[in-house]
C-alpha cells in the first residue's frame, strides 16, 4: 500500500505553519552551531563513559568512616524537612489572605498574590548566593532559600485551594455569629486540610532535590561533597556517596508517598 | 473527655513531628541571632548592588544567549527523543513487552535521579561547557516527557487506528495519520512547559560547569562585584519572564485552534 488515499490532515497545517517551522528550524540549526554541539562530541563521550564507569568501581564505602558524610546528608535531610515545614505554615496564611472568600480586604489579596508571583519568578539561585553572603555558608541559608520557594508555591496552591471549597458551612457559621478565627476552624480546614498535607508532602519531594543542589552553591548538605569528589576525579568516592544519597532520597519519598496516600484517603477533623 | 478523646489520634504524629522539627532546627543551625545580625549585612550589600552596572549588560548578552540556547536544544532534542521513546513505551504501538517494560522502567529511574547527579556525571565524561549541559537537560526532559508522551499515546482513540490497520496502513503511516494528530497538541503543550522548567535549569546548570549567565553571576558574586552581579539578576529575571510569557503565548495558540483538524 504505497498510498493512502485520505485526504492529508496536515495540508492545511503545512500551509499555515510554513513560517513558524521555518524560523523554528533556523533557530535550532543557529544554537547547534553556536554552542559548537555535534554527534562528534556524543561519540567521542562514549569511551570516556566506560573510562569514567571503571573507574567508579568499586564504591569507596571508607568515605563515610574518615569524613562527615553522613552528617552531610542529614543536613541536606533537614534542610529539605524545616524548610518545607516552616514554609508550608508561612504559606497557610498566605493562602488565608490571597484567597477571595476569606482576605480581609481586596488589596490585601491583590498584594499577596503580587507578592507570591514575584517569588515564583526568581530562581532560588539567586536567593542563595545573596543570602550566603548576608548569613554565611551552610544549611541554615539552604533552608531558608528552601522555605521561600516553599511559600511561593504552595501559597499560591492553598489560596486556589480555599476558594475552591464549598462555601455552605462558611456561610451558615457566618450568620449564626462565627468569628472569622471559628470559620477557619470549622468551616475552612475540615474541607482544605487533605489537599493541604498532599501538597507540602509533594513540596518536599522536589525539596530534597533543591537541597542537594543548594549544596554546591554554599547551601550546606551533601551537594558540595559530591560536586568536590567529582572535580576531585574521586570517582569511587562520589559513587559511594550518590548511592547512599539516592538511597536516603528514596526512603524519604517512600515515607512521603506513604503519607500521602493515608491523608488522601481519611477525612481528618470532620 | 471527649476533648481527649478527639485529639488523641493525632496526639502520637504531632509529637513525632515536633521532634523531628527539633532535630532539624538543631542540624540546620538555625539561630535567629544570626538573621538579626545579617540584617545590618543585607542593607549593606544592597547598598553596593544599586546602582546596577549598566555598562556591563551588552557583555551580559552573550552569557545569556548561551543560557537560552542550552535550554533551548536540550528541550527540543528531549521533546524529539520522547515522542519515539513514548511510542516504544505506548501500549497500543503494539510494541515487544519486555522492550516497553524496559523503556519505562528507565524513564522512571531517571526521574528519581537528582539533575545535580545527572549534571555532573555528564561534566565528569565530556568535560565542562555547553555539551554536558544540553545532555542533562536532554537527560530529565527525556524522563518526564517520555512518560506523559506514552500515557498520552495510550489514550489516544483507538478507531482511526483500527480503521487504517483493516486498510493495511503500516505502522509509519498509522502514527503519522491516526496517533500524531491526536496527540500533537499535547505533545507541544507539554514540551513548551517543559521548556520553562528548562530554562530555570540551564541558569543552574551554569554553576555546576554549563557555563553561561548561572555562573557569570557566582563569578561576580564570588569576587565581590555587586553592581555587575546586580545587571546579571535583571538579566536573569528578564531572560525568565520573556521565555515564560512566550511559552504561555504559543500554548494559547496551539489550544485554541484546534491543529490538523
Amino acid at each position: 500500500m504505497k498510498h493512502l488515499n485520505v485526504t492529508s490532515p496536515y495540508r492545511r497545517w503545512y500551509r499555515h505553519s510554513a513560517l513558524p517551522v521555518g524560523i523554528f528550524l533556523i533557530l535550532l540549526l543557529w544554537s547547534l552551531i553556536d554552542l559548537k554541539i555535534s554527534p562528534r562530541l556524543f561519540l567521542e563521550g562514549i569511551p570516556h563513559f566506560f573510562n569514567l564507569v571503571g573507574e567508579m568501581f568499586p564504591p569507596n564505602w571508607e568515605v563515610f568512616w574518615k569524613g562527615k558524610i553522613l552528617w552531610s546528608i542529614l543536613e541536606t535531610l533537614s534542610m529539605a524537612f524545616v524548610g518545607t515545614f516552616l514554609g508550608a505554615i508561612v504559606a497557610f496564611f498566605f493562602g488565608i489572605f490571597g484567597a477571595s472568600d476569606l482576605s480581609p480586604s481586596p488589596l490585601l489579596r491583590e498584594v499577596t498574590k503580587r507578592l507570591l508571583a514575584a517569588e515564583r519568578a526568581i530562581p532560588p539561585l539567586i536567593y542563595i548566593l545573596l543570602l550566603v553572603v548576608v548569613i554565611g555558608l551552610g544549611p541554615f541559608a539552604g533552608m531558608i532559600v528552601i522555605a521561600l520557594g516553599t511559600i511561593g508555591m504552595l501559597g499560591k496552591l492553598f489560596a486556589e485551594a480555599i476558594e475552591t471549597i464549598d462555601p455552605k458551612p462558611l456561610e451558615s457559621l457566618e450568620s449564626a455569629g462565627a468569628n472569622k478565627l471559628q470559620i477557619i476552624r470549622y468551616a475552612v480546614l475540615p474541607q482544605v486540610i487533605p489537599s493541604l498535607i498532599a501538597n507540602t508532602l509533594y513540596r518536599f519531594d522536589i525539596n530534597l532535590r533543591v537541597a542537594l543542589f543548594l549544596g554546591v552553591v554554599g547551601g550546606g548538605g551533601v551537594g558540595v561533597d559530591l560536586q568536590m569528589a567529582m572535580s576531585l576525579f574521586r570517582y569511587a568516592d562520589a559513587l559511594a556517596i550518590t548511592v547512599v544519597t539516592l538511597i536516603v532520597i528514596w526512603v524519604a519519598e517512600r515515607i512521603s508517598d506513604y503519607l500521602r496516600r493515608k491523608v488522601i484517603g481519611q477525612e481528618i477533623l470532620q | 473527655m471527649n476533648i481527649l478523646k478527639r485529639y488523641s489520634s493525632i496526639l502520637i504524629p504531632s509529637t513525632l513531628l515536633a521532634l523531628l522539627l527539633w532535630g532539624g532546627l538543631k542540624v540546620c543551625r538555625v539561630d535567629l541571632t544570626v538573621i538579626i545580625k545579617g540584617i545590618p549585612r543585607g542593607i549593606e550589600l544592597f547598598s553596593h548592588m544599586f546602582p546596577p552596572d549598566w555598562g556591563k549588560i551588552p557583555g551580559l548578552i552573550e552569557p545569556a544567549l548561551e543560557t537560552l540556547q542550552i535550554a533551548f536544544v536540550g528541550t527540543v532534542l528531549g521533546g524529539f527523543l520522547s515522542f519515539f521513546i513514548g511510542l516504544v513505551a505506548a501500549k497500543n504501538i503494539h510494541s515487544i513487552r519486555t522492550l516497553r517494560d524496559t523503556v519505562r522502567v528507565l524513564l522512571s529511574a531517571e526521574r528519581a535521579l537528582p539533575d545535580l547527579i545527572v549534571m555532573l556525571f555528564f561534566v565528569a565524561i565530556v568535560g565542562l561547557g555547553a555539551f554536558p549541559g544540553v545532555m542533562a537537560l536532554v537527560a530529565s526532559s527525556v524522563g518526564m516527557l517520555g512518560k506523559l508522551f506514552a500515557d498520552a499515546i495510550e489514550e489516544v482513540d483507538p478507531r482511526p487506528l483500527e480503521s487504517l490497520e483493516a486498510l493495511g496502513a503500516t505502522k509509519a503511516q498509522i502514527i503519522h495519520f491516526a496517533v500524531l494528530p491526536q496527540i500533537l497538541p499535547s505533545l507541544v503543550a507539554n514540551t513548551l512547559y517543559r521548556f520553562e522548567v528548562n530554562i530555570r535549569m540551564s541558569i543552574l546548570l551554569g554553576v555546576v560547569g554549563a557555563g553561561g549567565i548561572g555562573f557569570y553571576l557566582v563569578t561576580s558574586i564570588r569576587l565581590m562585584r555587586y553592581q555587575e552581579a546586580m545587571a546579571a539578576i535583571l538579566i536573569i529575571l528578564v531572560l525568565v519572564t520573556l521565555c515564560e510569557k512566550s511559552a504561555e503565548i504559543i500554548r494559547k495558540r496551539i489550544i485554541g485552534q484546534e491543529i490538523l483538524r
